[in-house]
């Protein structure tokens, strides 16, 4: 879902950043609101975890791989506005570091794997949180978000973008196809990892450190 | 104390586990080489081909010269220490303004 530098147009990286940059801004505020000496280095182990998490790539039937994310553990937690924030970073570094995902991309992958993977999370969360297993739930419907926008991204470049001869300028297979494959199979696959991990994960730091859930509610 | 190092140790066992994020050679939906389009369409989109060329210092987290498990468990580390290194510039400019 990291998407590479050429598959999107220029408009769509331009209306991404616009949309990006004044959310970053607010969710970057609330960072150094919220935050304090005791949950700083809670946040930079789990946005260091959600990095680790995603080099875990897993082969699914169709020849192809995917991973889970760890947005929506950080969305639980910390609330989606910090969550966003904290898997952008992991995304820019991914980007800079590691050429995993474009620069021109980076704030559509930041939109979806980062935004909607932490407020979707996040919202089902609060919805079911009475359920036990809210947490597989919100990371489950998370992911599913994050890689339907990302569909959406490049679903529509080959409607929005063709030369004079019909042919694709960016990426070339158009929504049916994006969403069927790539949101598809994080229905069936990736989403399903990135649940239980956020269940597995939620689990243990309930366990280790109970004091944590006292301000959950925020 | 307990707490946070049982975190890191979840941390540290994570980042041993990651070569097994190699076992796969398949890529990501979508992200595929030029010649995957030039093989599926007959051509390579315009843009795709001239995209943007970043020169990232460890692509794909390897490191040429070395086997593909170092070039992973160094961009592993390399990642995380990026990360609690942002983290740390943040806690510092904050403890500054306070």
């Amino acid at each position: 879902m990291h998407i590479p530098d050429g598959y999107l147009s220029p408009a769509t990286c331009v209306a991404a950043y616009a949309v990006a940059v004044p959310l970053w801004a607010v969710g970057f505020k609330k960072v150094r609101e919220r935050l304090d000496e005791r949950s700083l280095p809670l946040l930079a182990s789990l946005t260091a975890l959600s990095f680790v998490i995603m080099m875990f790539n897993i082969p699914i039937p169709g020849g192809t791989s995917g991973h889970a994310v760890g947005a929506a553990l950080l969305a639980i937690l910390f609330g989606p506005w910090i969550a966003f924030v904290a898997v952008s970073l992991a995304l820019l570094i991914q980007a800079l570091l590691f050429g995993d995902g474009g620069i021109t991309t980076f704030a559509a992958n930041a939109l979806d794997m980062a935004a909607a993977g932490s407020f979707v999370a996040w919202w089902t969360f609060q919805a079911l949180r009475r359920y036990r297993y809210a947490p597989f739930l919100a990371g489950w419907l998370g992911l599913v978000a994050a890689s339907f926008l990302a569909s959406i991204f490049l679903g529509i470049q080959p409607h929005i973008a063709v030369d004079a001869a019909g042919k694709a300028l960016y990426f070339p297979f158009g929504l049916t196809t994006t969403i069927t494959a790539l949101t598809g199979a994080h229905l069936l696959f990736f989403g399903v990892v990135e649940g239980i991990f956020t269940q597995l994960g939620y689990a243990f730091l309930k366990k280790t450190d109970p004091e944590l859930f006292a301000e959950e509610a925020r | 104390m307990n707490k946070k190092r049982r975190l890191w140790m979840l941390l540290g066992a994570a980042v041993l586990l990651t070569p097994l994020g190699l076992l796969t050679d398949a890529s990501a939906w979508g992200e595929w080489e030029e010649s995957y389009y030039q093989k599926a369409l007959g051509y390579i989109p315009h843009g795709i081909k001239n995209a943007l060329h970043w020169h990232a210092p460890l692509p794909d987290y390897a490191l040429h010269g070395f086997s593909s498990v170092a070039g992973y468990y160094l961009s592993a580390l390399v990642g995380v220490a990026a990360i609690y290194g942002v983290f740390w510039l943040m806690s510092r400019s904050r403890k500054r303004d306070a």
